[in-house]
Order: structure tokens, then C-alpha cells, then sequence
């Protein structure tokens, strides 16, 4: 079930929320819209976490996590991380790293078994991504850009990377990540893949310039409602090459 | 890609309107004031200045209708063909020419009289040449005037015409007046076009989208077409042949097989055989509608072969797309707008199949090549044994399968947002869906800082863990305590002997400490003389005593200043070395080790030296002391005049009196004034 979402007139939903299969967070709003189109979908199953990390909004862009835990750079307040810990369950571990660089999730791309990593990254942020996450972690670049987070979203089902992936790095990735991948855009043909949508194993939002086409390809790469991957290359093929080329 | 929008062309004004519009501008911002007295070059300019920018008005208001209006060679030629034939082109562009000739003609006035000016010898002549300037570039206005109130009426037709994007995917309709086109469109867009029950209901053309497939397709209705010569035909036919010559699209020709259209079929097949040629290399259908009231079966005899010749001849149309011979279930389609049955088999079909064409060029391009990775899908190759489950809670699952049935209303934050007075007003408690073991504790007030410490640094998850290892611990270290006690318990139950023996040992060790601490001083005191040439420490003051003395000389005051110079061990005081300092002269006879009185001779780092007053430092961007006394010089030099003026700095200019009184009151004299 893929939704389209705005933050305050922004599409870059990825940047205001972060979605796992045990919770989800989400910035601190004017109002309760973006919130709500959250919590409609998902309160009945995981927790909705309204906060910020650092004072700021971006938090999509700062946390990294999974099911198993969630790493949040060491701008975070002490009140903040208590918040977190408060609202998140138990058995998922809220851990504050002091890693140089703060926007991890830029710098981490993960779901529930393996990581994708920036390649500047510390080797004890590679430790505790390990431990925390209980992931393997791979130091990759997606395309050519060393943002890993910013440019590929995956869940457990499947993955969304740069469009200017090549076949060969796709098949790379995909045997590392052990999932599915398609390379390709979203918000009317953004490139920031990471910051245009979330996604978890049952539910995936978009930003609100995604075009049909898009969703399409989400739809099936992410297996939402039945959809299978191999459709992109049958069903689909005609719709995707008369609207690229 | 060229966005087609004719909707932005500014307002052309009519000829008196552009008149009054600009000689106004130059009322309004040129000067107005001018005086006969003053100088004649300064009246002059001020009658120049009014013609020049009158004329880069003219010139710039000119510009921009030239500018705007499409170049009908320029633009698509699909539109360039229909604005042809909805405004006639030689008509179009003689308007355009003659703006752009007055142009030039305002151009040629305005040089020719500021020319003259520059020989106008009075006010009244200057003054004359300007007004006949602005007269003469009005009467070249005026005499655009109809061009422009043409271009304003062809403005205002173009901000109407549809948007049509020419290299979009396009469906076209097309077929015999009253055939049921506008129907069809109505059925599958939402562009509400007007159907009447007579022919030329529609009388340009109209655009809708539709979707198939994630795509948006463009369906063209155009008006419908009489079968006759080509010169024949008035505007509004015209336009629909337009469309079917530039547009690569999907062409559907519908035909009206009940003859309620007031043609028959006959006819109809006659009108596809003249504008077939319009149909090559364009997927083509042959759209038989109205079978409510006429079943294609039910067609006579001749009847039934007109369509079929029809067919075959769309068929053409599929083998030239490259398409198979026999592939001809998509070629003939019947429908009924009435009963709606058809109507979304043939959007698919006609949909489908300019889809499959447009891909197989696309295929062709080579383009294709630099997006073949996002038609990839990479499945993942094996690589180890790991299972990597997807985590889907069993509530989603069940949620799913619920959904089905029935969705309940959950009260979402917004709704409770709406009910406290909305966005701004409502503040939506952080704690709210705290899980903590008891509910009550969710709103508990945590103090952040508690005694001057940061409470969280304290905060563990397993805090009671940790306490009670911690009392464990102290627990043990207790009991430890308790054992030593037992121990020293023991000291006191010592016999008489015993003791003894302890304090005879416990003196023997202080005296052994006592002993290594002096050897220790010893030997880190500095000997006065190297080792090297005291190898069997002969040189002692006892020594030099008796030396001196024999030599009858008293020894007492030397001695006494070897010991005062010898270094002192342990902590020095500061006060005292200083006075040493001021004899280091005598000193240097006296150590004959160089490293030793350097390091005896040494100060802590605690200070550094004092620099000398008037000692220049390099430093503050400056290479070396030569070049800082320089500049130090020149900035001596360049502030002297400013500090007998007593100003504080350049940026002092203050007069301290504007108007001095002396100077001005009473009787001037002559050229007296500027004194100062």
C-alpha cells in the first residue's frame, strides 16, 4: 500500500519521517496532517512517534534503524533520546552514537538484516551498526555517490536505488542486500530516492509529485498489494520506456 | 521540450491607447521644469532626452508584440498550419511586419531629430523639433492601427485555443458530422464537449485526457469532415484535417453505420477513401458507432463490403506500422455511446496500439540505451545460507484481511486537532503514547537537572542491575574490612617479647630509609667539579681550605661561597636566585661545567622576557622589523597633519563651526566671502 504524502507543501517526506517495521517517527508539524496519514495507516500496529533529534525536523535524515534498534547521531538531547525510549518498545534499542558525521541517515542505508554504509564512516560506528542493528554492514556507494542513505531505500521485500545505477551495480547490490532492486525516480523524478519515500515490509509512503508510473514501480518492487517485481519488466516495460525515453 | 502556451502574450493596445500610453510615460518620468535662462546645451538635452525616450518606449513595446507572437515558421507545424488556417498567415505575418517596420521607422525619426536638436539655438526651437518628433512617431502608430487591433483579436482567439502538446501520446477522432465523436470523447475524458443532435455541433477543436496504463493520453475531438475537394472546405474543417496531418497519433474514424447521421455509409466510406492518405504510418481504427440502433451484422450486402474495403485498407495501415498481417481483431471496432458498450474496448485498442508504436520507435532511438537499467530487475543471486524473512506483524495480516469487510473509523490526531480549535491552536501531547510499564506514569514530570547534575548522564536502563551489584560488592568489601580488623585485633594480643622485636624491626627499617633517603641526596647533589676530572673526589672544600691556607691565605670566606653556590635540593625560592643572577659574572670561573651552570642559571618557563621598549617585532602581516618600521614611519607621517588639525582619526571631519560668525556679519567687501 504505497501513500502520497505532503510535508508542509514539502514532497521530501523522507527527510521529515523514518519508518521501520517496529516503529515510526515523525517531525514535529504546524499541524496534525502529516502526522495523521501516518497514524491512520499504522497506529493500530506499530507506534507513531511525533519528535525531533537535535531541535531539528529532519529527522529522516538524521536516525538510522530497524527493527532490531535505532542509531541517533550525538546531536540528539538527553531529553530527547528519553522521549524515544519512552515511547519506542522495549526490546528495540535506542542508541546515541558520536560519529563525525552526524546525518546518519544519509550516511546508513539498512532494513532488518543488512547495511549499507557510507565509506568515511568510523570503524567503531561500523561496530555498533553491527551490534544495534544487527545487520552486516557493507561500505558501498550507490551510482557513484558515497550518500548510500540519501540515494536507495530498501525493505526486507525489496529496493529502490539511483537511477543511474548501472545493471551491473544493481546485480551487486542486489546480491548484497538479498533483495530485489529496480533502479529508479521518484517525486516527478527525483533522484533522492531515500528522502523522496519510506517504506517498511507492508507499507510505503511517497512524496505527492509521484507520478502514477512511479508508483507502479514502487508498488511492485516493494511487493505492496500483490504486486510482484517481475511485472516491471512485463506488464509495465511498455508504460516505463514510452514515458523515460 | 517547446511548451505551446499561447496564453502569455501581453495585451496589444489599440493604436490611440498605445499613444496615450507612452507619451504619458514620458510626461511622467522625464523632467518637466525648464527655464529660458538656462544654458542651451542644458536645453537641448532636456528636449533630447524627452525624444530618446519616447522612443526606447515605442521601441520596447514594439518588441515585445514582435517578440511574442509565435514565428509561425518557427513553431510546431502542426500550430503553425492551424493558426494558418483559423487567421491566415499572409495576413498574420504582414501585421507582424508592419509593427516591426514602424519600428524602425521610430528609430529613423528620433535619430533624424535629435540631430537637430543639436542645432536648436533657443528654447521655443528646441522645444517646436521635440513636439514634431513625438508627432511623427504617433502618426506611424496611428497608421498601425488596424495591424494591431487584428494582432489584439488574434491574441485573444489564441489565449482560447486548447492546449495541445503535438508530441504527446494523442488519440484523434475523426469522421462525418453527427457520427457521435463528441459523445466518445464525453465517455472517456471529462472535457464535457457540447453534443447537439445536428451537424457542427463542434466547431474547433477539443482536448480531454484519459488514462491507460500509468499513462495520460490526449483525445482530440475534432469537427466533423464533409467529403469534398480540399479548397472547399471552410475554417472548420480545415482545422480537423490540420490536426490528422501533423499529429502522430492514434486515428479513430467512426462511422455511423445506422445512417441517423443524415449520410450514408456509402458516403462515409467515400470521405476515408479521399483522406486516407492522411492515415499513412498512423495506427488507424475504424470505429463503427450507433450499432443500438444498427447491428454490424445486420448491414445489407453492399454495405457489408464498403466496410470490409475499409478494413482492408486499415489493415494497410498495420502492415506498414510493421505489424502482422492477420493481427486485424484491433483494426474494426463497434460501439455504442448510447448503451456505453465498446466504448473502453476501443479507448484500450486505439490506446494500446499507438502505445506498441511509439515503444517500437522508441526502441529504435538511441536514447533507449542510457535507461536500459531502469527496466532491470535485479534478483538477488544466493549467497549464503542466512534466511533474511520480510517482519510483517500478524495485526497487518489480519487488518488486511479485515479491511475487506469492514473500515472502521479510528479518531485520528487530526480529527482531534479540527475539535480543539485546529492547526496552531492545538497542541498534541508528546507523552501521549508513552509504553512504560504503568500508565500513569506517562505524564510524570522528570526534573532534567538535580542538584547542579545532568539527570539523564545517571540514567541506565538497568539501573537496578547495576545497584544491586554495587551492594553486592560493598557487601563483600565489608566483609573484607571486617577480616582486617580481626587482623590488627590480633597486634594488640602481642606478648612483651613480641613487641620488642617489632620495634627493633620497625627501627631498623626507619633507619635503613633514613640511610637510602641521604645516600639518595648525595647523590643527586651536583658536584662542583666534573666527574670526569674528579674521579677520586679529591676536590673538596676541606681540600681547597688547606690549599689556600698554606698558601696563607684565608680560606673561611671562600668555603663559605662554594656552599652557598652549591645547588640546593628540593624546592627553590625564586627571590634569592635573582640575586645570584646579578654576580653570574664571578659565577662563570667558578662552575667549570657549562650544561650544569646553564641549567643551575635557567628560569621556569613560567614567564617569558619582557620585550625592550621600542624594539620592533615583525609580525601583524608584516615581513620582517624593516619593512613594519617603515610602515610604522609612514603611518607617523600620514597622521601628523590630522593631529595638529585635532581630529581624531580620517573619519573625523567635523567643522567645527559651519558658519563662523566673523565672517558672515557685517559689511562684506568685495570677493571677500570665500575666505574660508
Amino acid at each position: 500500500m504505497a501513500v502520497r504524502l505532503q510535508f508542509e507543501n514539502n514532497c521530501e517526506v523522507g527527510v521529515f519521517s523514518k519508518l521501520t517495521n517496529k516503529y515510526c517517527l515523525v517531525a514535529i508539524g504546524g499541524s496534525e496532517n502529516f502526522y495523521s496519514t501516518f497514524e491512520s495507516e499504522l497506529a493500530d500496529v506499530i507506534p507513531v512517534v511525533k519528535t525531533s533529534i537535535g531541535g531539528t525536523r529532519i529527522i529522516g535524515r538524521l536516525c538510522a534503524g530497524n527493527k532490531n534498534g535505532l542509531l541517533v547521531p550525538h546531536t540528539t538531547t538527553d531529553q530527547e533520546l528519553q522521549h524515544l525510549r519512552n515511547s519506542i518498545p522495549d526490546e528495540v534499542v535506542v542508541q546515541r552514537i558520536d560519529e563525525r558525521l552526524s546525518a546518519l541517515g544519509n550516511c546508513i542505508a539498512c532494513n532488518d538484516h543488512v547495511a549499507l554504509t557510507h565509506t568515511d564512516l568510523d570503524r567503531d560506528t561500523e561496530e555498533i551498526i553491527a551490534d544495534v542493528l544487527g545487520v552486516e554492514v557493507f561500505r558501498q556507494t550507490i551510482a557513484g555517490n558515497i550518500l548510500v542513505g540519501s540515494y536507495c531505500t530498501f525493505s526486507n521485500k525489496g529496493g529502490l536505488v539511483h537511477p543511474h545505477t548501472s545493471v551491473e551495480d544493481l546485480d551487486e547490490l542486489s546480491t548484497l542486500l538479498q533483495v530485489p532492486l529496480v533502479a529508479g525516480t521518484v517525486n516527478r523524478g527525483s533522484e533522492v530516492i531515500g528522502a523522496g519515500m519510506i517504506v517498511n515490509d507492508w507499507a510505503a509512503f511517497c512524496g505527492s509529485d509521484t507520478t502514477a508510473t512511479e508508483l507502479s514501480v514502487i508498488e511492485s518492487v516493494f511487493k505492496l498489494r500483490e504486486a510482484q517485481p517481475s511485472s516491471i519488466h512485463d506488464e509495465m516495460r511498455k508504460s516505463l520506456i514510452d514515458s523515460f525515453v | 521540450m517547446v511548451q505551446y502556451n499561447f496564453k502569455k502574450i501581453t495585451v496589444v493596445p489599440t493604436g490611440k491607447d498605445f499613444v496615450d500610453i507612452i507619451l504619458s510615460r514620458t510626461q511622467r518620468q522625464t523632467p518637466t521644469v525648464v527655464h529660458k535662462g538656462y544654458a542651451i546645451n542644458r536645453l537641448r538635452q532636456f528636449y533630447m532626452r524627452k525624444v530618446k525616450y519616447t522612443q526606447t518606449n515605442f521601441h520596447d513595446k514594439l518588441s515585445t508584440i514582435v517578440d511574442e507572437f509565435p514565428r509561425l515558421d518557427d513553431i510546431h507545424p502542426f500550430y503553425g498550419d492551424l493558426l494558418h488556417v483559423l487567421y491566415n498567415k499572409d495576413h498574420y505575418k504582414l501585421a507582424l511586419g508592419q509593427i516591426n517596420t514602424a519600428r524602425n521607422l521610430i528609430s529613423k525619426i528620433s535619430k533624424d531629430y535629435v540631430k537637430l536638436l543639436k542645432y536648436g539655438d533657443s528654447l521655443y526651437r528646441c522645444k517646436s523639433l521635440k513636439v514634431a518628433a513625438l508627432g511623427r512617431m504617433c502618426t506611424v502608430i496611428k497608421r498601425i492601427g488596424p495591424s494591431l487591433a487584428y494582432l489584439e483579436q488574434i491574441r485573444q482567439h489564441m489565449a482560447r485555443l486548447p492546449s495541445i502538446d503535438p508530441n504527446t501520446r494523442t488519440i484523434l477522432i475523426c469522421g462525418y458530422p453527427n457520427v457521435g465523436k463528441s459523445s466518445f470523447i464525453n465517455k472517456i475524458t471529462r472535457a464535457d464537449v457540447d453534443v447537439q443532435p445536428y451537424a457542427f455541433t463542434t466547431k474547433s477543436l477539443f482536448v480531454g485526457h484519459t488514462d491507460y496504463k500509468y499513462l495520460r493520453y490526449q483525445v482530440i475531438d475534432t469537427p466533423g469532415i464533409l467529403d469534398r475537394p480540399f479548397e472547399d472546405r471552410n475554417i472548420i474543417e480545415m482545422c480537423s484535417i490540420t490536426a490528422l496531418a501533423h499529429l502522430r497519433a492514434a486515428v479513430l474514424f467512426f462511422l455511423d453505420i445506422s445512417g441517423s447521421c443524415g449520410y450514408s455509409i456509402a458516403q462515409q466510406a467515400a470521405l476515408f477513401h479521399s483522406i486516407k492518405s492522411l492515415f499513412m504510418n498512423k495506427p488507424l481504427i475504424i470505429v463503427c458507432n450507433k450499432t443500438d440502433l444498427q447491428p454490424l451484422d445486420g448491414l445489407s450486402e453492399e454495405d457489408m463490403n464498403l466496410v470490409k474495403e475499409m478494413k482492408a485498407e486499415a489493415i494497410k495501415t498495420v502492415i506498414g506500422a510493421g505489424g502482422e498481417p492477420n493481427d486485424d481483431e484491433n483494426v474494426l471496432l463497434t460501439m455504442s455511446t448510447l448503451t456505453e458498450e465498446g466504448v473502453i474496448s476501443v479507448k484500450n485498442a486505439a490506446c494500446e496500439r499507438l502505445l506498441n508504436q511509439r515503444v517500437e520507435l522508441k526502441m529504435k532511438s538511441k536514447k533507449i540505451n542510457d535507461c536500459l537499467n531502469r527496466f532491470h530487475v535485479a534478483v538477488p543471486k544466493p549467497r549464503d545460507q542466512k534466511e533474511r524473512p520480510p517482519c510483517i506483524p500478524q495485526q497487518v495480516l489480519e487488518a488486511k484481511a479485515k479491511a475487506a469487510a469492514e473500515k472502521e473509523q479510528k479518531k485520528l490526531e487530526r480529527d482531534l486537532e479540527e475539535e480543539n480549535g485546529g492547526a496552531g491552536v492545538y497542541s498534541a501531547s508528546l507523552k501521549k503514547h508513552y509504553i512504560l510499564a504503568h500508565d500513569e506514569w506517562k505524564e510524570d514530570n522528570m526534573p532534567e537537572i538535580l542538584d547542579g547534575h545532568n539527570v539523564y548522564d545517571f540514567v541506565d536502563p538497568d539501573i537496578l542491575e547495576r545497584l544491586e551489584e554495587l551492594e553486592r560488592e560493598e557487601g563483600l568489601r565489608l566483609e573484607q574490612e571486617g577480616n582486617e580488623e580481626d587482623v590488627e585485633m590480633d597486634d594488640k594480643e602481642l606478648t612483651q617479647e613480641e613487641k620488642e622485636t617489632l620495634a627493633t624491626i620497625r627501627k631498623k627499617k626507619s633507619l635503613l630509609i633514613q640511610r637510602h633517603r641521604i645516600k639518595k641526596s648525595t647523590a643527586e647533589s651536583r658536584p662542583t667539579v666534573p666527574r670526569k676530572h674528579d674521579k677520586d673526589k679529591k676536590f673538596t672544600t676541606q681540600r681547597m681550605g688547606r690549599q689556600l691556607s698554606a698558601l696563607g691565605i684565608d680560606p673561611s670566606k671562600a668555603i663559605n661561597r662554594a656552599r652557598s653556590k652549591s645547588i640546593e635540593r628540593g624546592r627553590k625560592r625564586e627571590r634569592s636566585r635573582g640575586d645570584s643572577d646579578a654576580d653570574a659574572m664571578e659565577m662563570d670561573d667558578d662552575r667549570a661545567n657549562k650544561k650544569l651552570r646553564l641549567r643551575s642559571q635557567s628560569r621556569p618557563r613560567s614567564r617569558s622576557s619582557s620585550r625592550p621598549r621600542g624594539e620592533i617585532v615583525p609580525g601583524e602581516g608584516f615581513k620582517d622589523a624593516l619593512q613594519k618600521s617603515k610602515a610604522l614611519k609612514l603611518a607617523y607621517g600620514a597622521s601628523k597633519k590630522r593631529n595638529k588639525d585635532a581630529k581624531r582619526g580620517e573619519a573625523d571631519r567635523t567643522i567645527p563651526t559651519l558658519r563662523p560668525k566673523h565672517l558672515f556679519s557685517g559689511k562684506r567687501g568685495v570677493g571677500k566671502t570665500d575666505r574660508r
